[in-house]
């Protein structure tokens, strides 16, 4: 099975982890190990430090390892021009080989709104850009469910949506929205894929292991023995996502 | 002839248990103990394997041998109480033994409760505590009674253990620890995530244990706790049917490790704990 991890950083957080993955070789090193084929990957410094600057940190890390990394930057409303207009930043990411957006309302003070990120996210919806959204302590359900209300087709990654009770959370969204989609570090539930894929079907999870903050096995070995078909896992592995990430 | 290249283990390259977890999901030299589930639905969510046959199917996909368990409704209903855990062991007599909650908050239905525990050593292993959610300290004189009982008769306790935790923080599982010598006292999370008290605690109680429940999807907490506490103080827990068991045990298999180590934590320890023969499920 080849595995495309959605959800995965590089750097150093600015509160430490047990095992930070400071760079790109590191990374593709574990990958290599865990035998992870391709990662859309993120820096900690989108989050923690600056986005502008996390940006470009992130495309000169994955610039020599396109075959393996793909990069997800981090998006912010541009009522202050802290980044270039919505074409122009679009037209960047193809450059930088970064097929993706994430955002941190709760870290970077804003709401996830159509008044905030209205143009960056219509330009989205038009090209098909998918945005990741760190539920857990950044986005949350309600933002969530007021975003997808008011752009229905916006490709959305339901991510960091950890077990403790978010079954009855995110099951809407994925009943819903022909476009949402639930990636699977945090999403461990004993049951949980063959149940999401029985009821919402195998295109809408996506491989993802949370990496360095997670381990990779868990959700490797948790997708190998699911009771599902050989066809289903391989589209969850990979992919789904890489379909999802063709948009150009 | 070129020797035919040696396929790499995912996860785990050049570990034979990884390799046997990985093609087969399960391994023969490791069978698996499970000191801690808890089956039945609960309030805070849907979990589509929480029927105690469908915990037992999930339990030998990976060559388990036991899971110990405390019901959702002994948690959460007294009325209820332990007579589900109970009906559980008797129906699954195999692969399930239970712990006897309990929750101070009802002194009658404890008493009662230990006063029936000898008759009832098929059934039960130990006890379960949860402090946090039943908003009594450890270290409360209502729990007195049951930390008396454990540690006349060596058995395990399993405690809910959380940082900064008024209730099971490390302040009140070192009082226990120190005071009931003669107990196996298993702490669930590890002061999830003070790994370093955790190993402390452990390091230091030669009764002390850590269940590394919710504990191993932390990458390098469980090497952390490796190094400092040692893996023989290590035991497996999934919460299950809250977090699947091939989830759990990718995780561990993601340490560095080795796969000693992981023989320890996924069975042997336990084993010893509870006193396990070869024979005995």
């Amino acid at each position: 099975m080849r595995f495309f991890d959605v959800n995965c950083f590089i750097g150093l957080p600015t509160v430490a982890i047990q095992k930070p993955v400071k760079t790109a070789g590191e990374l593709l090193e574990r990958m290599d190990r865990a035998g992870i084929e391709k990662a859309l990957v993120w820096h900690v410094c989108q989050r923690d430090y600056a986005v502008a600057e996390g940006n470009r940190l992130l495309a000169e890390a994955i610039a020599p390892h396109k075959d393996c990394l793909t990069g997800c930057w981090a998006v912010l409303p541009n009522q202050w021009g802290e980044l270039p207009p919505p074409q122009e930043f679009c037209e960047q990411m193809v450059k930088a080989n970064v097929k993706a957006l994430r955002v941190f309302p709760g870290m970077h003070n804003f709401l996830l709104r159509q008044e905030t990120l209205g143009p960056m996210l219509e330009v989205m919806v038009k090209r098909r850009i998918p945005l990741i959204l760190p539920i857990t302590g950044e986005v949350g359900w309600p933002a969530a469910f007021d975003l997808l209300r008011t752009y229905p087709k916006l490709r959305c990654i339901l991510s960091n949506v950890n077990t403790c009770g978010t079954e009855r959370q995110y099951a809407p969204l994925l009943a819903g929205y022909s476009h949402v989609y639930l990636e699977m570090s945090e999403f461990i539930l004993d049951g949980g894929i063959e149940a999401v894929t029985a009821r919402f079907g195998a295109e809408k999870l996506l491989f993802g292991t949370g990496f360095p903050r997670r381990g990779h096995g868990g959700a490797m070995l948790a997708l190998q023995h699911a009771a599902i078909s050989a066809a289903e896992k391989a589209a969850i592995a990979a992919g789904n996502l890489e379909t999802l990430l063709n948009w150009e | 002839m070129k020797p035919t290249p040696i396929k790499p283990t995912p996860i785990r390259p050049g570990s034979a248990l990884a390799a046997e977890f990985w093609e087969q999901g399960r391994s023969a030299s490791c069978p698996v103990i499970n000191i801690h589930a808890h089956p039945g639905p609960v309030y805070s969510g849907y979990m589509p394997n929480c029927r105690p046959a469908d915990m037992v199917r999930e339990l030998r996909k990976v060559g388990g041998r036991l899971m110990c368990v405390a019901p959702h409704s002994a948690l959460f209903a007294p009325e209820i109480g332990n007579a589900e855990a109970e009906s559980i062991v008797e129906e699954f007599p195999q692969e399930i033994r239970a712990y006897m909650t309990i929750n101070p908050q009802y002194p009658e239905l404890m008493l009662r409760d230990l006063a029936g525990f000898d008759k009832k050593r098929h059934i039960y292993v130990g006890f379960k505590l949860l402090p946090d959610y039943h908003r009594v300290r450890l270290s409360d004189r209502r729990y007195q009674a049951v930390f008396e009982f454990a540690d006349e008769r060596g058995l395990p306790v399993i405690s809910h253990t959380y940082a900064n935790s008024p209730y099971n923080g490390e302040a009140e599982v070192e009082k226990v620890v120190a005071r009931y010598s003669g107990l196996k006292f298993i702490m669930a999370h590890c002061l999830k995530a003070n790994w370093r008290a955790a190993a402390a605690i452990a390091r230091q109680y030669p009764h002390a244990y850590l269940d590394l429940t919710a504990v191993s999807g932390q990458w390098g907490a469980v090497d952390y706790l490796c190094t400092h506490a040692g893996s023989e103080k290590m035991l497996f827990g999934t919460d299950s049917p809250w977090y699947g068991l091939h989830q759990a045990i990718g995780q561990l298999l993601s340490a560095d490790i080795t796969d000693d180590d992981i023989h320890n934590i996924l069975h042997r320890n336990a084993e010893r704990l509870l006193n396990l023969t070869d024979s005995e499920g």
